[in-house]
């Protein structure tokens, strides 16, 4: 096969790695059941391969590395939902996907039909660097600065089995992008890489530290301006070390960087953090020009041909078809290329489980792929699904195609778009159901016509503090609450992860699950009742302030 | 007490084993055990004297001795014996050894089988990135194997 | 760890646990096995829970279960769990009627 467009293509010296690691968890998991490994040992190794324990069965989270599938993997992805769990798949806010019935027994199994398409559950979760994330348009934007994708592979790389920091006193979770306009939450991240070029050609990267959600969500605090290529490893690897020397791990709820760089500030870290390099030999660490190349030169890059009309047919077709033109208002981003366009699929149908796809969806996303988009697949940290490089004048033949199964709904960024965790349908954390109440939201507003009139507006949903859902980042957040045995929700207005990133305000006390989806109803006629003309429900927001938004969503009638 | 040596260097057999704090007085001493704690810079004015430094791990999860280990060997240029004890798994063998770890105290349950630590030595053909060990490249990029 | 169990009247306690090998929830039955419906759960009050909670947290290994804890349930036919996490146990994702555990074959 010929190399993929959009990832890196392994060899034989990875694909031996990837073996070697599935052998080692099978090994694993035959102890856990001869009594060697106690649960309480096995718990951190699983993890580590992606395996978690749910309320009503194991859940296997698959690594999609910044994000980015061939269509031979996605369709790998189907076969493993449609053999070993029930059908479907739920694409996560971490780029990844999950399996939400898998046995422990057949997990080895599944691992090696991974590994034959390259892929793995490595560090998907445990207390170690976790699937590096990246900007769902890299090599496709307009507005791309640096195309991040061969820096995050390096990071893939770089932190796969790190040999210090496997065993972090919490989760380790970096994204990198390379646009003016972040579309990876860099500063929600325990670190955010901005690249840019610098003056030789090679990238220089911006590097915020101490950003995350969960029970305490902190904006994360610039730590370098302009750290050179050759010592982005070096950097990293400074930065780590000093967290796992120091972090805390006497309490999981502040073991997190974030509450090291709160607590030291980030002017202590800094310093900290040079004294490493200072004692490092940076020669050891250095990234050098070659073996970006080398990894650079395992990318392959899509050839982008379109006749010169591409643009025209499409506006002609848009003229003709209301339908269609509504869908490409929402779901598409310009393209460097003017005779592409980047189309955004959406997981998102009205009265439906956002992020979840059936393997029947997912054989087709792959079909689609192949035909329109080079056979590349890009899943969004909104649990949404990019095809990125799609020729202006075939898009509406990708829509009628993604219409036939049900993929073709015009939501992006509205809404309908709505960002849920598994909430306690499935996880053993929980204090509230997230699916639900999401379904609830997206059949109130299913009217395509009505998400279009209210515009920007982004719902995220947690079922629990620990913030899966990014509710701190919702324009309107939920957070699910258990109070006595019932499930109430926190409303948050204002959160947003885009550049001037800011976390949501708490409107008031929790309320009931009932009563949610009209306060939030209302919250949304407040904002139609007193917008002025071009403003976003943000922008709304910060001209008259929370008060009678507060009112809004309290007002009993 | 069960030694299991993770390369070639033999382990040692040491009689006084002191703290860090003990270290300043203990002329004698030339063994000292870290807590996961312990800045391993505060053992510079003793460098010259020791053998052996031995790790404390209060329980697998918790990962200082990998970057004890490190700064020991990388900031320190320590070059005697590093030795890992309390609660470690096979499983971390190969990551203690890159760290620069020479020995461990066999756990005492079953997760003490010295097959076990030897097998997962052997179990990665390459790394992906830079250890203390001496290395040379494999293929393009970042991988690396340790050089025999 | 434990906390004091309060149950109202028409409660009993359920013993509960995953699976191992397939990471099923499962509920302890009077025969000492652990079984997927809720249904054939042995309806335990307070003082006999903590002494075969304790037996069953030891025999976890041999049973081929995990992380096995009480819970309440009202005690009708088939009992019904007190609070929305455990029903959810019991009876699988309200999302997905169609993988409810009472209906499966
Ligand atoms: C269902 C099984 C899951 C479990 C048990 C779980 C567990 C957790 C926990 C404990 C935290 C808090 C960690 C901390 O703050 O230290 C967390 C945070 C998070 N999880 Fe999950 N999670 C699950 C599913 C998901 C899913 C489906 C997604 C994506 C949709 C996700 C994405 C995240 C993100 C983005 C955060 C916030 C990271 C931060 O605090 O910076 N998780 N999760
Ligand atoms: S936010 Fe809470 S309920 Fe939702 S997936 Fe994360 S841990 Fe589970």
């Amino acid at each position: 096969m010929s190399i993929p467009v959009g990832h890196y293509q392994y060899d034989p010296i990875d694909r031996d790695f990837l073996q070697a690691r599935i052998a080692e968890f099978e090994g694993q998991v035959q102890r856990r059941l001869d009594g060697t490994l106690s649960e309480d040992e096995f718990k951190p190794l699983r993890l580590m391969n992606g395996l978690y324990l749910q309320l009503h069965a194991y859940m296997l989270r698959v690594a999609i590395p910044y994000g980015i599938l061939d269509s031979r993997q996605l369709r790998k992805l189907g076969e493993i939902a449609r053999r070993y769990d029930r059908d479907y798949g739920h694409f996560t806010t971490r780029q990844n996907i999950q399996f939400n019935w898998i046995r422990l027994e057949d997990t080895p199994a599944i691992l090696r039909e991974l590994a034959e398409v390259d892929m793995h559950a490595i560090q998907t979760s445990g207390n170690c660097i976790r699937n590096v994330t990246a900007d769902e348009y890299a090599g496709a934007a307009a507005d791309e600065l640096v195309d991040p994708r061969v820096h995050a592979e390096i990071l893939r790389q770089w932190s796969t089995l790190h040999p210090e920091f496997t065993f972090l006193p919490r989760k380790f979770k970096i994204a990198i992008s390379g646009s003016p306009n972040d579309r990876v939450a860099a500063r929600f991240h325990d670190i955010g890489i901005l690249a840019r070029p610098g003056a030789d050609g090679a990238p220089v990267f911006r590097i915020f530290v101490g950003g995350g959600l969960g029970r305490t969500p902190i904006i994360g605090e610039e730590l370098f301006d302009s750290v050179r290529e050759e010592h982005l490893l070096a950097t990293l690897e400074a930065i780590l070390r000093v967290y796992n020397a120091r972090g805390r791990r006497d309490n999981i709820y502040k073991a997190r960087i974030k509450i090291l760089v709160q607590a030291i500030g980030v002017e202590a870290y800094r310093e900290a953090v040079e004294a490493e390099l200072a004692q490092m030999d940076l020669e050891r660490y250095r990234l050098t020009p070659e073996a970006v190349a080398a990894i650079r030169s395992r990318f392959a890059v899509p050839q982008l041909e379109a006749p010169a009309d591409a643009d025209a047919v499409l506006a002609q077709q848009r003229r003709d078809d209301p339908l269609f033109d509504r869908w490409v208002r929402s779901n598409t981003h310009v393209h460097r290329d003017p005779g592409h366009i980047i189309a955004t699929v959406s997981l998102k149908p009205a009265g439906g489980i956002p992020g979840d796809a059936t393997s029947a969806q997912i054989a087709r996303l792959a079909d689609l792929a192949d035909a329109y988009s080079f056979g590349e697949i890009r899943i969004t940290h909104l649990q949404n699904v990019v095809l990125g490089h799609v020729r202006k004048d075939r898009l509406r033949d990708l829509w009628l195609g993604l219409s036939e199964v049900g993929l073709a709904e015009a939501n992006i960024g509205l809404i309908g778009d709505i960002v849920a965790c598994p909430g306690l349908d499935y996880c053993a954390l929980a204090n509230a159901r997230s699916i639900p109440i999401a379904q609830k939201l997206g059949a109130r507003f299913a009217d395509t016509a009505l998400q279009a009139e209210i515009g920007a507006l982004r719902i995220n949903i947690s079922g629990c503090i620990n913030a899966c859902g990014h509710h701190h980042a919702g324009h309107i957040g939920l957070l699910g609450v258990d109070k006595r045995g019932e499930e109430f929700f926190q409303l948050t207005v204002g959160g947003r992860a885009e550049n001037g990133a800011a976390i949501g305000t708490i409107l008031g006390a929790a309320l009931p699950e009932d009563e949610t989806v009209d306060a939030i109803a209302r919250l949304v006629d407040c904002y139609l009742g007193r917008r002025e003309s071009g403003e976003t429900f943000l922008d709304t927001l910060t001209r008259l302030g929370h008060e009678p938004f507060r009112e809004a969503a309290y007002e009993t009638v | 007490m069960k030694l299991f040596e993770l390369g070639e260097r033999t382990a040692q057999v040491h009689d006084v084993l002191v703290t860090l704090a003990e270290l300043a007085e203990r002329d004698d001493a030339r063994a000292v055990l870290l807590e996961s704690a312990d800045d391993p810079a505060l053992l510079k004015p003793y460098l010259n004297r020791l053998d052996l430094v031995v790790l404390r791990f209060p329980g697998f999860r918790d990962g200082r001795g990998f970057t004890q280990a490190r700064e020991l060997r990388e900031y320190l240029r320590f070059s005697g014996e590093i030795r890992a004890e309390g609660h470690i798994l096979p499983d971390q063998a190969a990551f203690l050894r890159r760290c620069g770890v020479d020995s461990v105290v066999l756990p005492k349950d079953g997760n003490g089988d010295p097959a076990l630590w030897e097998k997962q030595l052997r179990q990665f053909p390459v790394a992906y990135q830079r250890s203390v060990l001496p290395e040379r490249s494999v293929g393009p990029g970042l991988r690396v194997e340790e050089v025999s | 760890m434990k906390r004091p169990v309060r149950l109202e009247p028409g409660q009993k306690l359920v013993l509960t646990a995953n699976r191992l090998l397939d990471g099923r929830t499962v509920w302890w039955c009077a025969d000492g096995t652990w079984n997927l419906h809720i249904g054939c759960a042995a309806l335990l009050d307070a003082d006999e829970a903590e002494a075969l909670l304790s037996r069953a947290s030891e025999q976890a290994q041999r049973d081929g279960v995990v992380g096995v804890y009480d819970t309440a349930v009202q005690a009708v036919v088939p009992p019904e769990p007190v609070t929305v996490r455990e029903k959810i146990r019991a009876h699988g994702p309200t999302v997905h009627p169609e993988f409810a555990v009472e209906t499966e074959q």
